[in-house]
């Protein structure tokens, strides 16, 4: 073969072996690694297996927030103004979490219908909202 | 007055960018030479305009005009002075000012130091940067005038600066990442002109190169801050979160190597002419595709940025035109004459063909996962999703691992075709004797092995003995070393050290998050932990609470300070971590809810190796600035 055309099929194989690699990395840890967000509406009728982790979100229901004395447990209420679902959490929350304000967490839905949240993630300043809760208080608010 | 003035400048800058974009085109193409300009005047008149602009910006926060809307949104009276100054770029509208100010910079360093008696060349390159730089003084005109005035009756305070920007590495992060964003506005403007003038693959690309090092070391050290910054400011410890703003900087990143890399050889062999032009493209187009994400709000990030559809509108058609412009001009052009230099499997070329397929197959795949979100809303009819950290991490690993060893043989390749392989033994045993060493250190300071650090601890070993190797095989003299090896060497040499870094941390870090009341004391790792005092202070503009927490691992007692921070304008509380820190690990503690009376959480950390990934990255960012620099000198 010539020797710019050897070059050339060179080039093409790695490039196709490449891409094909990557493309199948790419499904595989996408297909693992997604999670779908829920409003409190959505959880109700979503048919949810209790490994699997999945985000909810919308605004935390003022005076729910029932904070452990002596551990780090933490039980609130998350609500989008039409439904409502119970959050459980362990550990220290972010600063900016806070009655009437919005919040995203992760984790998974028990068969109790409450949320074991391994994460919570709060809006990171006073005018920031997480999409998916604006969206939510735009579509019921 | 001066506001009034600022914004007066801002738009003579607008219409003179909008000449420099136009003029020399018409000059060079429709042959019009009574038009001529000197595009020397006309830059360095670009930049003074700007930076007089950018100036009265800076004056306005400095007395305080709460007249201005811009000021009253992002600072106050009671913030402390350098951060009235840093609060210039701490929102939206001001960092797009210090953005074309940098891009103004980046053109004047062009036009002073590219020496081409190709004055027509010169004139389009500067031209198509002038039309960017006009593009983006339109979108921040339009839609984001910082000047704007809120009148008649101006607010009496403003409203704060964030507080989580109120700090060092935040004043210096973002100028940084802007100069390395839109440095590669350079490349960019090269690449359309080389192919408008059908220019030699070793010309432009000797053009291009130290434009896209230097840009790719501002990068470097930008990024580097913010992960540093993210570490102790956010509060909890983490260096990095495949958050989309960072995936937003690391896709430029990965690309703006791959091009330098694709350059070297487009300079030295002829070859890769087509490739590094497209890489030119979409090196630019992800840095533009960055702050379309960022500032349109159409992503969850923690990076909160003042979010209007409007200008996500806007910096997406900016992106448009200048991407599918320049991809038309790439897809119309005969390219004329390709050298066609024959290269064998055993090549350096080939090396660098492989390094740019994985470095461009990673940032597509980092980019895919960030927008893929996008993509699965707008096909399920508004079910949300988030990508989680570990499908970035499953996609890295195998890249980085791949990368890694090639960087190790890298600079053993030739040109062409690399007739002996007799380094392999060597330098596999080398860096086995290197790999069993660290191990050895890390078992000695922390007690414990994971296995889980081993591929990473031994692709660090395998990349430092390969760079380091080469250099004393080379038998350089040390003034021959300095000139030839010294870039190349600190870049890699920092690859090496910032991925013994992230091994280490990944394995080796713990955390406890733990109850205490004054006095009490717990046992974490080999450490004592004791919750000594806890008492109220008074900062400049914020009211706190003070907690020292002492760790003791039985030679000596450190005493840190943390702060859970009030501020007042604002009343936002912020976490305030305390680290000790040394080259070994970081202790660290943030303190976390007051439970009652005096019982408070904390989360502590231990964060063995946390430096040497900021180390690591340093050393990329001075190597490949010495290596930019380098090239200027050879002219």
């Amino acid at each position: 073969m010539n020797p710019l055309r050897k070059q050339r099929l060179y080039a093409l194989i790695a490039v196709l072996i490449g891409s094909l690699l990557a493309t199948w990395l790419v499904v595989s840890a996408l297909s693992e690694n997604m999670n779908l967000f829920y409003s409190p509406s959505e959880i109700l009728k979503a048919d949810i297996d209790e490994n699997v982790l999945i985000r909810a979100g919308g605004m935390v229901k003022q005076g729910s927030i029932e904070k452990s004395k002596d551990s780090l447990n933490v039980r609130f209420t998350v609500t989008d103004y039409q439904n409502e679902l119970i959050i459980n959490y362990e550990g220290i929350l972010p600063d900016l979490f806070d009655e009437n304000a919005g919040v995203v967490v992760r984790g998974n839905l028990k068969t109790d219908g409450s949320f074991k949240a391994i994460e919570v993630l709060a809006k990171h300043d006073e005018n920031y909202m997480p999409p998916e809760v604006a969206k939510l208080i735009e579509a019921n608010g | 007055m001066i506001p009034e003035f600022g914004h007066l400048i801002l738009i003579v800058h607008l219409v003179l960018s909008l000449l420099g974009g136009t003029l020399p085109l018409l000059v060079v193409y429709a042959n019009y030479r009574s038009l001529e300009i000197s595009i020397k005047k006309l830059s360095v008149t670009l930049f003074i305009l700007i930076t007089i602009s950018f100036l009265s910006l800076i004056y306005s926060f400095l007395v305080d005009d709460f007249s201005v809307a811009y000021v009253a949104q992002n600072s106050n009276i009671n913030l402390p002075v350098y951060y009235k100054f840093a609060a210039t770029w701490g929102a939206h509208e001001g960092s797009l000012v210090l953005w074309i100010l940098a891009m103004n910079a980046w053109l004047i360093g062009f036009i002073f130091f590219t020496h081409s008696k190709d004055k027509d060349f010169l004139a389009t390159v500067f031209s198509i940067s002038c039309q960017v730089i006009f593009a983006f003084s339109l979108f921040t005109l339009f839609t984001s005038n910082p000047f704007e005035r809120i009148l008649p009756i101006p607010p009496l305070n403003g409203a704060d600066l964030n507080p989580s920007l109120q700090d060092f590495a935040f004043t210096v992060h973002p100028p940084l990442l802007y100069f390395g964003y839109s440095g590669l506005l350079i490349p960019f403007a090269i690449a359309v002109s080389a192919m408008l003038f059908k220019k030699d693959t070793r010309e432009w690309a000797s053009y291009s190169r130290p434009w896209t090092l230097l840009s790719c070391s501002f990068l470097t050290l930008g990024i580097a801050l913010g992960s540093w910054w993210a570490y102790y400011e956010l509060g909890w410890g983490g260096w990095w979160f495949w958050d989309p703003v960072e995936n937003a900087a690391f896709i430029p990143w990965l690309l703006s190597v791959a091009l330098f890399h694709s350059l070297i050889t487009s300079q030295n062999r002829g070859v890769f002419g087509k490739w590094s032009i497209l890489l030119s493209i979409f090196a630019f187009a992800t840095s533009l595709l960055g702050t379309f994400l960022v500032r349109s709000g159409i992503l969850t990030s923690v990076h909160a940025f003042a979010l209007d559809p409007e200008r996500g509108l806007f910096i997406l058609a900016i992106l448009a035109f200048f991407v599918i412009g320049s991809l038309l001009i790439y897809s119309i052009t005969d390219f004329g004459h390709v050298e066609e230099n024959k290269y064998e499997l055993t090549s350096k070329e080939f090396g660098f063909l492989l390094n740019n397929l994985l470095l461009v197959v990673l940032a597509i795949s980092i980019l895919f996962g960030t927008i893929f979100p996008l993509i699965y809303e707008a096909f399920t009819g508004g079910k949300q999703i988030s990508v989680g950290a570990p499908y970035f991490e499953i996609i890295l690993f195998p890249f980085a691992l791949a990368l890694g060893l090639l960087q190790g043989v890298a600079l053993y390749l030739s040109w062409g075709k690399s007739s002996s392989f007799s380094f392999l033994p060597r330098l596999l045993i080398e860096s086995l004797s290197i790999f069993s060493l660290i191990i050895l250190i890390l078992f000695v300071l922390f007690d414990n092995l994971y296995l889980s650090s081993f591929a990473t601890i031994f692709l660090a070993s395998w990349i430092l003995v390969g760079t380091l190797q080469i250099t004393k095989k080379r038998n350089l003299s040390y003034w021959n070393f300095l000139r030839k090896r010294l870039a190349v060497t600190f870049a890699h040499a920092g690859m090496a050290i910032l991925t013994i870094g992230v091994g280490v941390v990944s394995s080796y870090s713990l955390e406890k998050e733990i109850i205490l009341s004054p006095g009490d004391s717990t046992e974490f790792s080999d450490q004592t932990i004791n919750f000594q005092s806890i008492d109220d202070l008074l900062g400049p503009n914020y009211t706190s609470k003070s907690a020292v927490v002492s760790f003791d691992d039985g030679s000596g007692l450190s005493n840190i300070l943390t702060e859970k921070r009030t501020y007042l304008p604002s009343g936002q509380i912020t976490t305030e971590a305390g680290i000790q820190a040394d080259l070994f690990k970081d202790l660290y503690v943030s303190i976390g809810d007051n439970l009652q009376s005096n019982i408070w959480s904390f989360k502590i950390q231990i964060k063995p190796f946390i430096r040497w990934i900021w180390l690591g990255a340093l050393l990329i960012a001075i190597g490949s600035f010495l290596a930019g620099v380098k090239q200027f000198k050879r002219r």
